[in-house]
Protein backbone atom coordinates (compact mmCIF):
# COMPACT_ATOMS: atom_id res chain seq x y z
CA UNK A 1 0.00 0.00 0.00
CA UNK A 2 2.80 2.17 1.04
CA UNK A 3 4.83 1.83 -1.66
CA UNK A 4 1.65 1.59 -4.27
CA UNK A 5 1.30 5.81 -2.59
CA UNK A 6 4.58 6.80 -3.08
CA UNK A 7 5.18 4.90 -6.65
CA UNK A 8 2.02 7.06 -7.74
CA UNK A 9 3.32 10.25 -6.21
CA UNK A 10 6.84 9.98 -7.89
CA UNK A 11 4.81 9.76 -10.97
CA UNK A 12 2.04 12.37 -10.39
CA UNK A 13 4.97 15.06 -9.35
CA UNK A 14 7.71 14.04 -12.00
CA UNK A 15 4.98 14.35 -14.51
CA UNK A 16 3.89 17.68 -13.40
CA UNK A 17 7.45 18.73 -12.64
CA UNK A 18 8.32 17.87 -16.41
CA UNK A 19 5.85 19.39 -17.91
CA UNK A 20 6.40 22.67 -15.91
CA UNK A 21 9.30 22.60 -17.43
CA UNK A 22 8.37 21.83 -21.00
CA UNK A 23 5.99 25.07 -20.96
CA UNK A 24 8.88 27.23 -18.96
CA UNK A 25 11.70 26.92 -21.51
CA UNK A 26 8.95 27.13 -24.75
CA UNK A 27 6.63 29.96 -23.35
CA UNK A 28 9.49 32.63 -23.44
CA UNK A 29 11.95 33.99 -25.96
CA UNK A 30 9.58 33.68 -28.72
CA UNK A 31 11.47 31.85 -31.79
CA UNK A 32 14.57 31.34 -29.65
CA UNK A 33 17.01 34.38 -28.66
CA UNK A 34 20.36 32.54 -28.86
CA UNK A 35 21.27 35.93 -30.83
CA UNK A 36 20.23 39.57 -29.61
CA UNK A 37 20.59 42.58 -31.41
CA UNK A 38 18.95 45.54 -28.72
CA UNK A 39 15.78 44.42 -28.00
CA UNK A 40 15.19 42.11 -31.11
CA UNK A 41 15.75 38.43 -31.09
CA UNK A 42 16.06 35.35 -33.23
CA UNK A 43 18.04 32.18 -33.49
CA UNK A 44 19.85 31.35 -36.16
CA UNK A 45 18.87 27.71 -36.80
CA UNK A 46 15.41 28.51 -36.76
CA UNK A 47 13.09 26.52 -39.57
CA UNK A 48 16.68 24.43 -40.54
CA UNK A 49 17.21 20.60 -39.86
CA UNK A 50 19.96 21.39 -37.49
CA UNK A 51 17.55 22.91 -35.14
CA UNK A 52 18.14 21.94 -31.53
CA UNK A 53 14.75 20.06 -29.92
CA UNK A 54 14.38 23.01 -27.49
CA UNK A 55 14.10 25.38 -30.66
CA UNK A 56 12.37 23.50 -32.64
CA UNK A 57 9.60 23.17 -30.13
CA UNK A 58 9.60 26.93 -29.45
CA UNK A 59 9.41 27.56 -33.33
CA UNK A 60 6.67 25.03 -33.38
CA UNK A 61 4.84 27.04 -30.55
CA UNK A 62 5.57 30.37 -31.72
CA UNK A 63 6.37 30.63 -35.42
CA UNK A 64 5.40 27.30 -36.91
CA UNK A 65 6.29 27.27 -40.65
CA UNK A 66 9.17 29.54 -40.61
CA UNK A 67 11.86 29.63 -43.23
CA UNK A 68 15.25 28.88 -42.87
CA UNK A 69 17.66 32.35 -42.49
CA UNK A 70 18.64 32.98 -46.11
CA UNK A 71 15.29 33.04 -46.99
CA UNK A 72 14.05 35.21 -44.02
CA UNK A 73 15.14 36.21 -40.97
CA UNK A 74 12.32 36.97 -38.25
CA UNK A 75 13.17 38.93 -35.32
CA UNK A 76 11.14 39.34 -32.24
CA UNK A 77 10.90 41.82 -29.58
CA UNK A 78 8.66 41.26 -26.39
CA UNK A 79 10.44 44.40 -24.59
CA UNK A 80 11.73 47.85 -25.40
CA UNK A 81 15.09 49.23 -26.04
CA UNK A 82 15.29 49.49 -22.26
CA UNK A 83 14.45 46.16 -21.42
CA UNK A 84 10.92 46.75 -20.48
CA UNK A 85 7.75 44.54 -21.29
CA UNK A 86 5.97 45.79 -24.06
CA UNK A 87 2.39 46.53 -23.19
CA UNK A 88 -0.36 48.19 -25.86
CA UNK A 89 -1.32 51.00 -23.78
CA UNK A 90 1.82 52.55 -23.90
CA UNK A 91 3.02 54.26 -26.96
CA UNK A 92 6.27 53.55 -28.43
CA UNK A 93 8.63 54.82 -31.33
CA UNK A 94 10.27 52.72 -33.85
CA UNK A 95 13.07 54.40 -35.71
CA UNK A 96 15.09 53.27 -38.36
CA UNK A 97 16.66 53.32 -42.10
CA UNK A 98 15.54 50.18 -44.59
CA UNK A 99 17.90 47.26 -43.26
CA UNK A 100 19.96 45.70 -45.86
CA UNK A 101 17.31 43.05 -47.26
CA UNK A 102 15.11 42.86 -50.22
CA UNK A 103 11.92 43.25 -48.37
CA UNK A 104 10.92 44.09 -44.38
CA UNK A 105 7.83 44.25 -42.35
CA UNK A 106 6.95 44.50 -38.76
CA UNK A 107 3.95 43.13 -37.36
CA UNK A 108 2.44 43.28 -33.86
CA UNK A 109 1.36 40.16 -32.24
CA UNK A 110 -0.71 39.76 -28.79
CA UNK A 111 0.04 37.39 -26.06
CA UNK A 112 -1.42 34.97 -28.23
CA UNK A 113 0.64 34.98 -31.35
CA UNK A 114 -2.21 36.10 -33.48
CA UNK A 115 -2.75 39.46 -34.46
CA UNK A 116 -4.44 41.59 -32.43
CA UNK A 117 -8.07 42.97 -33.39
CA UNK A 118 -8.49 46.66 -33.89
CA UNK A 119 -11.11 48.81 -35.81
CA UNK A 120 -8.79 50.31 -38.03
CA UNK A 121 -7.44 46.62 -39.47
CA UNK A 122 -3.62 47.80 -38.94
CA UNK A 123 -1.79 45.15 -38.17
CA UNK A 124 1.67 45.85 -39.76
CA UNK A 125 4.34 48.11 -40.90
CA UNK A 126 6.26 47.08 -44.25
CA UNK A 127 9.19 48.99 -46.82
CA UNK A 128 6.37 49.33 -48.94
CA UNK A 129 3.82 50.39 -46.92
CA UNK A 130 5.98 52.89 -44.12
CA UNK A 131 5.62 56.55 -44.60
CA UNK A 132 8.93 58.37 -44.73
CA UNK A 133 10.89 60.97 -43.49
CA UNK A 134 12.47 63.55 -46.21
CA UNK A 135 15.87 61.82 -45.81
CA UNK A 136 14.48 58.05 -46.54
CA UNK A 137 14.67 57.06 -42.72
CA UNK A 138 11.19 56.25 -40.98
CA UNK A 139 9.50 56.69 -37.15
CA UNK A 140 6.56 54.52 -36.76
CA UNK A 141 4.25 54.63 -33.79
CA UNK A 142 3.23 51.48 -32.25
CA UNK A 143 0.85 51.05 -29.84
CA UNK A 144 -2.08 53.50 -27.76
CA UNK A 145 -5.25 55.05 -29.22
CA UNK A 146 -5.13 56.67 -31.99
CA UNK A 147 -2.19 57.27 -35.06
CA UNK A 148 0.16 60.45 -34.70
CA UNK A 149 0.12 62.87 -37.91
CA UNK A 150 2.88 62.00 -40.10
CA UNK A 151 4.17 58.62 -38.87
CA UNK A 152 3.05 54.85 -39.70
CA UNK A 153 0.96 53.81 -37.09
CA UNK A 154 0.62 49.76 -35.19
CA UNK A 155 -2.15 49.30 -32.73
CA UNK A 156 -1.28 46.66 -30.50
CA UNK A 157 -4.49 46.22 -28.49
CA UNK A 158 -4.40 46.91 -24.52
CA UNK A 159 -1.97 44.28 -23.07
CA UNK A 160 1.01 42.17 -23.56
CA UNK A 161 2.26 42.47 -27.45
CA UNK A 162 5.74 41.30 -29.06
CA UNK A 163 7.11 42.34 -32.90
CA UNK A 164 8.60 40.65 -35.30
CA UNK A 165 10.43 42.12 -37.17
CA UNK A 166 10.90 40.15 -41.14
CA UNK A 167 13.67 39.96 -43.47
CA UNK A 168 13.27 38.68 -46.59
CA UNK A 169 16.12 37.85 -48.41
CA UNK A 170 18.49 39.20 -46.64
CA UNK A 171 22.26 40.82 -46.99
CA UNK A 172 25.00 38.43 -46.40
CA UNK A 173 26.21 40.97 -43.54
CA UNK A 174 22.42 40.66 -41.66
CA UNK A 175 22.36 36.73 -42.47
CA UNK A 176 25.90 36.18 -41.49
CA UNK A 177 26.09 38.67 -38.17
CA UNK A 178 22.14 39.46 -37.41
CA UNK A 179 23.81 40.46 -34.15
CA UNK A 180 25.65 43.34 -34.84
CA UNK A 181 23.61 44.75 -38.08
CA UNK A 182 21.41 48.36 -37.83
CA UNK A 183 18.33 47.50 -37.08
CA UNK A 184 15.38 50.40 -35.74
CA UNK A 185 15.56 51.43 -32.50
CA UNK A 186 12.24 50.98 -30.23
CA UNK A 187 11.90 53.36 -27.89
CA UNK A 188 8.90 53.90 -25.24
CA UNK A 189 7.38 57.23 -25.76
CA UNK A 190 4.39 57.70 -22.43
CA UNK A 191 2.22 55.54 -20.87
CA UNK A 192 -0.99 56.46 -19.35
CA UNK B 1 22.85 7.25 7.08
CA UNK B 2 19.26 5.75 8.96
CA UNK B 3 16.78 3.90 6.87
CA UNK B 4 14.28 6.61 6.48
CA UNK B 5 16.86 8.57 5.02
CA UNK B 6 17.56 6.49 2.02
CA UNK B 7 14.23 6.05 1.32
CA UNK B 8 13.43 9.76 1.06
CA UNK B 9 16.57 10.40 -1.48
CA UNK B 10 15.35 6.66 -3.04
CA UNK B 11 11.81 8.58 -4.06
CA UNK B 12 13.41 11.73 -4.51
CA UNK B 13 15.60 10.69 -7.63
CA UNK B 14 12.71 8.43 -9.10
CA UNK B 15 10.86 11.75 -8.72
CA UNK B 16 13.70 13.43 -10.75
CA UNK B 17 14.20 10.52 -13.28
CA UNK B 18 10.23 10.89 -14.05
CA UNK B 19 10.40 14.69 -14.96
CA UNK B 20 13.48 14.28 -17.10
CA UNK B 21 11.84 11.42 -19.07
CA UNK B 22 8.51 13.56 -19.43
CA UNK B 23 9.98 16.74 -20.07
CA UNK B 24 12.33 15.72 -22.64
CA UNK B 25 9.86 13.35 -24.46
CA UNK B 26 7.01 16.13 -24.16
CA UNK B 27 9.73 18.49 -25.96
CA UNK B 28 10.69 16.15 -28.72
CA UNK B 29 6.74 15.20 -29.36
CA UNK B 30 5.49 18.96 -29.43
CA UNK B 31 6.71 19.84 -33.00
CA UNK B 32 4.99 16.67 -33.89
CA UNK B 33 1.71 16.94 -32.42
CA UNK B 34 1.74 21.09 -33.13
CA UNK B 35 2.03 20.34 -37.12
CA UNK B 36 -0.61 16.81 -36.79
CA UNK B 37 -2.84 19.46 -35.85
CA UNK B 38 -2.12 22.20 -37.79
CA UNK B 39 -2.60 19.73 -41.19
CA UNK B 40 -6.05 18.79 -40.04
CA UNK B 41 -6.58 22.62 -39.62
CA UNK B 42 -5.27 23.58 -42.98
CA UNK B 43 -7.81 21.03 -44.94
CA UNK B 44 -7.90 18.12 -47.36
CA UNK B 45 -4.63 16.51 -47.92
CA UNK B 46 -3.25 16.98 -51.78
CA UNK B 47 -5.63 19.53 -52.69
CA UNK B 48 -3.69 23.61 -52.45
CA UNK B 49 -5.89 25.93 -50.83
CA UNK B 50 -5.68 29.68 -51.20
CA UNK B 51 -6.15 31.86 -48.04
CA UNK B 52 -7.09 35.05 -47.77
CA UNK B 53 -5.02 38.02 -46.82
CA UNK B 54 -4.08 37.30 -42.45
CA UNK B 55 -6.33 39.09 -40.59
CA UNK B 56 -6.71 39.27 -36.30
CA UNK B 57 -9.39 36.16 -37.28
CA UNK B 58 -7.30 34.11 -38.66
CA UNK B 59 -6.04 31.64 -36.56
CA UNK B 60 -4.76 28.64 -38.62
CA UNK B 61 -1.10 28.84 -37.55
CA UNK B 62 0.29 31.33 -35.28
CA UNK B 63 2.01 34.42 -36.40
CA UNK B 64 0.58 35.20 -39.59
CA UNK B 65 1.99 38.12 -41.65
CA UNK B 66 -0.79 40.09 -43.06
CA UNK B 67 1.54 41.06 -45.66
CA UNK B 68 1.78 37.59 -47.37
CA UNK B 69 -0.73 35.46 -49.48
CA UNK B 70 -0.35 31.81 -48.68
CA UNK B 71 -1.15 29.18 -51.08
CA UNK B 72 -1.22 25.92 -48.59
CA UNK B 73 -1.12 22.06 -49.59
CA UNK B 74 -1.02 19.64 -46.59
CA UNK B 75 0.41 16.21 -48.26
CA UNK B 76 0.39 12.68 -47.48
CA UNK B 77 2.63 10.61 -49.48
CA UNK B 78 0.73 7.09 -48.42
CA UNK B 79 -1.17 6.52 -51.81
CA UNK B 80 1.57 7.86 -54.09
CA UNK B 81 4.21 10.60 -54.71
CA UNK B 82 2.72 14.30 -54.77
CA UNK B 83 2.81 16.70 -58.12
CA UNK B 84 2.44 20.31 -57.39
CA UNK B 85 2.58 23.01 -60.69
CA UNK B 86 2.83 26.20 -59.75
CA UNK B 87 3.24 29.65 -61.86
CA UNK B 88 6.07 32.02 -60.17
CA UNK B 89 5.70 35.30 -59.46
CA UNK B 90 8.54 37.89 -60.27
CA UNK B 91 7.08 40.69 -59.06
CA UNK B 92 7.76 40.88 -55.55
CA UNK B 93 8.83 38.16 -52.77
CA UNK B 94 7.83 34.79 -53.98
CA UNK B 95 8.75 31.17 -52.52
CA UNK B 96 7.48 27.94 -52.27
CA UNK B 97 8.77 25.51 -49.08
CA UNK B 98 8.06 22.32 -48.02
CA UNK B 99 7.77 21.21 -44.37
CA UNK B 100 8.24 17.76 -42.84
CA UNK B 101 5.91 15.99 -39.96
CA UNK B 102 8.68 17.46 -37.50
CA UNK B 103 8.30 20.97 -38.55
CA UNK B 104 11.58 21.40 -40.19
CA UNK B 105 11.72 23.39 -43.27
CA UNK B 106 13.64 20.51 -46.04
CA UNK B 107 13.23 22.96 -48.58
CA UNK B 108 12.72 26.58 -50.25
CA UNK B 109 12.71 27.94 -53.77
CA UNK B 110 12.34 31.65 -54.26
CA UNK B 111 11.59 33.51 -57.44
CA UNK B 112 14.85 35.11 -57.65
CA UNK B 113 16.30 31.10 -57.73
CA UNK B 114 13.58 30.52 -60.47
CA UNK B 115 13.58 32.38 -63.53
CA UNK B 116 11.01 30.42 -65.23
CA UNK B 117 7.15 31.21 -65.34
CA UNK B 118 6.11 27.86 -63.85
CA UNK B 119 7.21 25.47 -61.69
CA UNK B 120 7.02 21.62 -60.92
CA UNK B 121 8.07 19.96 -57.44
CA UNK B 122 7.07 16.26 -57.37
CA UNK B 123 7.14 14.86 -53.48
CA UNK B 124 8.09 11.44 -53.23
CA UNK B 125 9.34 9.63 -49.72
CA UNK B 126 12.83 8.05 -49.84
CA UNK B 127 12.34 5.01 -51.26
CA UNK B 128 9.24 5.61 -53.41
CA UNK B 129 9.88 5.23 -56.92
CA UNK B 130 8.61 8.61 -58.43
CA UNK B 131 6.46 8.77 -61.82
CA UNK B 132 8.11 8.66 -65.22
CA UNK B 133 7.32 12.70 -66.15
CA UNK B 134 8.28 14.35 -69.87
CA UNK B 135 10.86 16.90 -69.45
CA UNK B 136 9.23 19.84 -70.66
CA UNK B 137 8.99 22.06 -67.48
CA UNK B 138 11.53 23.27 -64.79
CA UNK B 139 11.17 20.34 -62.05
CA UNK B 140 12.93 19.61 -59.02
CA UNK B 141 12.31 16.38 -57.01
CA UNK B 142 12.05 16.31 -53.50
CA UNK B 143 12.47 13.62 -50.92
CA UNK B 144 10.48 14.29 -48.14
CA UNK B 145 11.83 12.93 -44.53
CA UNK B 146 8.06 11.89 -43.50
CA UNK B 147 5.29 10.48 -45.13
CA UNK B 148 3.01 13.62 -44.12
CA UNK B 149 4.22 17.62 -44.75
CA UNK B 150 3.06 20.49 -46.48
CA UNK B 151 3.93 22.84 -49.25
CA UNK B 152 3.45 26.42 -48.64
CA UNK B 153 3.43 29.39 -51.11
CA UNK B 154 4.35 32.69 -49.92
CA UNK B 155 4.06 35.53 -52.28
CA UNK B 156 4.40 39.58 -50.39
CA UNK B 157 1.84 42.13 -51.18
CA UNK B 158 3.89 44.81 -52.26
CA UNK B 159 1.07 46.69 -53.01
CA UNK B 160 -2.53 46.31 -52.23
CA UNK B 161 -3.37 47.07 -55.07
CA UNK B 162 -2.31 44.03 -56.67
CA UNK B 163 -3.74 41.59 -54.39
CA UNK B 164 -6.43 40.45 -56.95
CA UNK B 165 -3.56 39.16 -59.49
CA UNK B 166 -1.52 37.55 -57.30
CA UNK B 167 -4.56 35.89 -55.81
CA UNK B 168 -5.08 34.59 -59.17
CA UNK B 169 -1.63 33.35 -59.80
CA UNK B 170 -2.61 31.29 -56.51
CA UNK B 171 -5.71 30.04 -57.61
CA UNK B 172 -3.49 28.52 -60.77
CA UNK B 173 -1.19 26.44 -58.28
CA UNK B 174 -2.11 22.79 -58.04
CA UNK B 175 -1.16 19.84 -56.47
CA UNK B 176 -2.19 16.46 -56.50
CA UNK B 177 -1.24 12.63 -56.09
CA UNK B 178 -0.09 11.26 -58.89
CA UNK B 179 1.21 7.16 -59.46
CA UNK B 180 4.20 5.65 -59.05
CA UNK B 181 6.16 4.59 -61.82
CA UNK B 182 5.87 0.14 -62.03
CA UNK B 183 9.11 -1.37 -59.92
CA UNK B 184 11.36 -2.37 -62.49
CA UNK B 185 12.45 -6.03 -62.63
Amino acid sequence: MHVAVKIAGALVVGTALGLAATWFVTGRGGMGDNVANGPWKTSLVVGSPQSDPYTRARVALHGLLALNRKETIYFTAETDSDGAALNGTCRYEIDGRDPNTRWWSITAYGSDDYLIPNPQNLYSVSQTSVLRQKDGSFRIAVGGTHAPADMSWIPAGSGPFSLTLRLYNPGPDVALDPEHVVLPTLKKVSCP
Amino acid sequence: MNERAQDWIFWIAATILVAMIVHLGSIYLLPRVVMMRALERLGAANIMHVGKRPTSASHAIVRPSPDILYATCPYDLSKGPLRVTTPVIHTSYWSVSAFDSNTDNFFVKNDQQTPAASLELVVVERGQAWPKLDNAVERVILFSPSEKGLILIRTVIDDDKHIPAIEASLHQARCETVASAPKLR
